[in-house]
């Protein structure tokens, strides 16, 4: 079914195409050539055109930093963390997010709105309390610190998304499970529960990405080398007033690139998940 | 995908458990265990001395005291977290502290363990006459200077000689003199910056100014003088036009790798930092590192005057437990033996506040900035020694505006001093 | 049925009970003690004491603070506009399946899987007057005139900050295409045999049926902009002479100075305008949506 295409469908799809190719290039190409620089001398970096390819491929980059920081520990720090916060902040707003939705009780929009309003909280201001609350809770410098920190940090984005799709759910399902003599925790568990896990895995994917992503309170949480989240090694070229640029690039493709591949084998069940979600909501 | 979530949160959970019992073992051993939180680790050039020195440590005293270093070579950030602890009210056992006056307050609490009685004992001889003077408020010393400060003015010679400059200059007329020929030459006179926290590079050309126009004494009493005396306004027009006339483009913005990284790349003929710094420089630019004589500061109203300020100080928490205060106290003291510090200084090129015999010295850059040090006429304490972290980020921020001639040097100290 | 109802009340208590437990000890408390301190001359670990209003008044007087502020608005109203509106017009270019549509929506959201500190460092170096990648693209392409010190000069460190975030409407655009084609096809054929076209189709249909998921990632988008601090720290830490400068950076160079009762007063006057801001265009949007 071939058609003509009118002057105005032209241009359309002229903006479409450039539209789609400006946003590629725009999230490559600065990775590109990220990845370029990183194998450059500092020197190189600071003298010859930004362009041009290295002189020599500096591997060595890449050499230093693994050697110097314990890449591989960090890596296995920051998996369980994620983990371990995507399991529980999911739960617990799951089942927040349930009786909020499905059972109107008396304060349940004022509950909704406080919690979500934790959305706009600054965490950055929050540094000298979360620090107290670990220090009290005994946790302080273990990887549970980050674990229920991330968790409570999580809760007003996570019960935002998952209460959102719970409510859309037909109000039907669960008349007909009281009918059928369903008790509220099997209410939850057997329908609600498994109706809402594209939400859930919606929620479930954006905690895990902060996790593994969080710095601030990685740096003031944790100070043992045991403990310390893959983040924590883009700094290490930093040190006191000198700065290794293209040693800092690499770092930083080496943090980078577990997150990639990941992505890259996961990706059709991270974006489905999140678009799964709203296609049956 | 649900199997697939079972298992990494089985996985996880292991591990955590793995983590549980790893955590619980040591808290059951007996030995005094203190924890050394530095920035001296990973990349930084002191990490491999201060390794040795623990682990030397611990030898010693095995089953009694055992140090761990824990921390990151990002001195920012861990010095943040480390303030953050201490407002907390649980500083680390001992760590390593950025004195200010501002910060001196922490002393009026009794988080910081107090060294004044310990310190009167022999422990004082060990360290540079005068220098614990610098690290006592209200008579009380609770930190013990260790790296210290000693910036002394690079050049590059290869550039000076393209140029046609003989010597180094030694009057602020013959340093623009000296600028004016490397601009004709095609390279940049200095290097400067207003990025990072504190403007490194031009806050010690800034504190270099006060200091030749003001004498040694120029920061005493800084909270009455800054705003009032006109030094700082003479000083700030010197800088404005280094900024205006003779530096790269990018030094507004800038952070230490930008004002560094002309150094290295032999773009610019002179520069400020650390000895540090010198290990860097041979290893990266080794011609760079052929070509640079250290010399001092151009005289302006004062002779040879030298930047010179405690860097880093070794802080600890106060202990309830007189036997873990013991240990703490044995630690320090073992850092601060003059054969430990000569280790320390002669491994990273740092010149530290404990006094050690230092010849022998085969660098030949070191062996000059000892000769400045000695030839000094008066030191002073750099600039942001006096104000908080807002002010010295402050500084930097009107730089960036005074440095781009929009405004004026009066109204750039004037801008500063609006944080008092 | 009174059982019922009773037994109800206990089960709704249990399965609140952890995320309040959680919420009340990371933030209700930690805000109490933000808000409360923020009245004190607390710094450094010496003792506090009460003085009022002290640091709000300071702060509201100081110009960079009221800079601050205006910047944040500009980052909330560049997120909430343009960025969402970058992300819709590409939902709803993706919704119609063009050629290798899979693999663009899959790179589009490959920044939000990286950390935003990562990515600030890399536009950092990108934007550099002398070695960075854009000047050299610039020069290479003939215009070298246009070069600028991206993130040293006033007038364009901003937008600079700005642009180098705003791009980034892979997150954002991955929700707004799952509502998207959520949509049931057959109101486009339906319109398309009544002879709308695209523009038309996505003007009438779409945008009115995506209007709850608009509301809500707008509602995100601005919350980010007004505690924007991330991206500006590590590009400019609030520079060059605070042209950069949002409420978080500033904030967060107190906490640097220990000065914790002016950097609580800050925290709490974020607290306060996000709460505000937000809250009014909420009501705002849903009222003018609920016209069309």
């Amino acid at each position: 079914m071939k058609t003509v295409l009118k002057p105005h469908q032209v241009v359309a799809k002229i903006f479409k195409w450039f539209y789609i190719v400006f946003f590629l290039v725009f999230m490559l190409a600065p990775l590109l050539w990220l990845i370029l620089t990183s194998f450059k001398t500092n020197i190189e970096f600071d003298t010859a055109n930004a362009l041009a390819l290295p002189k020599v491929w500096q591997f060595r980059n890449y050499a230093n930093a693994l050697s110097l920081s314990n890449l591989p520990r960090m890596f296995l720090n920051s998996l369980i963390v994620a983990a371990l916060t995507t399991v529980l902040n999911v739960i617990v707003s799951a089942m927040a997010s349930f009786v909020i939705a499905r059972e109107k009780f008396r304060g349940s929009n004022l509950i909704l709105n406080i919690l979500l309003a934790g959305v706009l909280v600054p965490i950055i201001a929050l540094m000298v309390p979360y620090l107290k609350i670990n220090m009290k809770l005994g946790i302080m410098d273990t990887l549970w610190a980050l674990i229920i920190t991330y968790s409570a940090i999580n809760i007003p984005t996570s019960i935002f998304l998952i209460h959102g799709f719970m409510q859309a759910l037909p109000k039907a399902l669960e008349e007909a499970a009281i009918i059928d003599g369903c008790s509220f925790p099997q209410r939850f568990t057997r329908i609600i529960l498994p109706l809402s896990t594209p939400g859930i895995v919606t929620a479930a994917t954006l905690v895990f990405i902060y996790c593994w992503n969080e710095f601030t309170y990685a740096m003031i949480l944790t100070i043992s080398e045991s403990c310390r989240t893959i983040q924590l090694g883009i700094r290490y070229f930093q040190t006191q007033f000198v700065v290794d640029n293209t040693g800092m690039m690499a770092a930083i493709v080496i943090t980078m690139l577990p997150t990639i591949i990941v992505y890259i084998f996961l990706h059709n069940k991270i974006i489905s998940g999140m678009t799964a979600g709203a296609v049956k909501g | 995908m649900k199997k697939l979530a079972l298992v990494f949160a089985l996985v996880a959970l292991t591990m955590a458990m793995v983590f549980a019992g790893g955590s619980a073992e040591t808290a059951a051993e007996k030995e005094i265990e203190i924890k050394f939180v530095t920035w001296w680790v990973g990349a930084d050039t002191k990490a491999g001395a201060i390794q040795e020195l623990v682990d030397e440590f611990n030898a010693n005293h095995v089953g009694k005291i055992k140090v761990t270093i824990e921390g990151t070579a990002d001195a920012d950030g861990l010095a943040n977290s480390i303030s953050t602890q201490i407002a907390a009210g649980n500083p680390p056992d001992v760590f390593c502290w950025g004195p200010t006056v501002a910060g001196f307050e922490n002393y009026d609490g009794n988080l910081f363990m107090d060294f004044t009685e310990d310190l009167k004992g022999e422990w004082s001889e060990c360290f540079a006459d005068g220098i614990l003077d610098q690290a006592t408020y209200h008579g009380m010393t609770k930190s013990l200077p260790y790296d210290m400060a000693y910036t002394p003015i690079w050049y590059n010679t290869n550039i000076l000689k393209e140029a046609g400059v003989e010597k180094l200059p030694e009057t602020m007329d013959e340093f623009w003199d000296m600028c004016d020929k490397v601009k004709a030459a095609g390279y940049y006179p200095t290097a400067q910056m207003t990025g990072g926290n504190n403007a490194w590079t031009s806050m010690l050309w800034y504190t270099f100014l006060c200091g030749s126009i003001g004498g040694p004494a120029i920061f005493d009493n800084f909270e009455q003088e800054f705003p009032t005396n006109p030094v700082f306004v003479q000083a700030a027009e010197i800088l404005q036009r280094m900024y205006l006339e003779y530096t790269h483009n990018d030094a507004i913005g800038g952070d230490a790798g930008v004002a560094g990284g002309y150094y290295l790349a032999g773009k610019t003929a002179a520069f400020i930092n650390g000895p540090w710094y010198i290990g860097r420089v041979k290893n990266e630019a080794p011609e760079v590192f052929e070509a640079t004589e250290m010399g001092f500061f151009p005289t302006i109203n004062n002779e040879k005057i030298m930047v010179c300020s405690t860097l880093t100080n070794l802080a600890a928490a106060n202990q309830k437990d007189p036997a873990k205060r013991a240990a703490v106290i044995e630690f320090l003291k073992w850092l601060t033996t003059a054969e430990n510090a000569k280790k320390v200084a002669e491994s990273s090129g740092a010149v530290l506040a404990v006094k050690f015999d230092a010849s022998g010295n085969d660098n030949r850059l070191t062996a000059q900035v000892n000769d400045i040090i000695n030839g000094s006429k008066g030191f002073v304490n750099y600039w942001q020694f006096y104000v908080a972290a807002d002010m010295q980020l402050e500084f930097g921020q009107a730089l960036a505006a005074m440095g781009a001639g929009k405004i004026t040097p009066a109204e750039f100290v004037a801008q500063i001093s609006s944080l008092f | 049925m009174k059982t019922k109802k009773q037994s109800n009340v206990i089960w709704i208590l249990i399965f609140l009970a952890p995320a309040i437990a959680l919420f009340s000890l990371f933030f209700i408390y930690p805000i109490g003690m933000v808000v409360g301190t923020s009245l004190t001359d607390w710094r450094n670990s010496v003792g506090m004491n009460f003085i009022g209003l002290e640091n709000y008044i300071k702060f509201f007087q100081n110009a960079n603070f009221r800079t601050a502020l205006g910047n944040n608005i500009i980052w909330a109203l560049s997120l909430g506009i343009f960025q969402i509106g970058m992300a819709t017009a590409m939902a709803c270019i993706l919704a119609r399946r063009p050629k290798g549509w899979t693999v663009y929506r899959t790179v589009y959201f490959l920044p939000s899987v990286i950390s935003g500190a990562a990515l600030s460092m890399m536009w950092k170096a990108i934007y550099n007057a002398q070695h960075g990648v854009l000047n050299a693209f610039l020069n290479t392409i003939g215009l070298s005139d246009l070069a600028h010190n991206w993130l040293g000069e006033m007038e364009t460190a901003l937008p600079a900050v700005i642009i180098s975030q705003i791009f980034y409407i892979g997150y954002f655009m991955v929700i707004i295409l799952a509502s998207r084609v959520g949509i049931d096809d057959n109101y486009y054929e339906a319109a398309m045999i009544d002879g709308a076209n695209v523009w038309q189709q996505e003007r009438f249909i779409t945008l009115p049926l995506l209007k709850p998921i608009l509301i809500t990632t707008v509602t995100l988008a601005l919350a980010y902009g007004l505690r924007h601090f991330e991206a500006t720290y590590l590009m400019t830490t609030g520079g060059p002479n605070h042209a950069t400068e949002t409420m978080g950076t500033f904030l967060y160079t107190k906490l640097k100075a220990s000065k914790w009762a002016e950097a609580n007063a800050i925290g709490t006057i974020i607290i306060i305008t996000g709460g505000l801001a937000i809250s009014g265009i909420r009501s705002l949007l849903s009222r003018n949506m609920d016209v069309e």
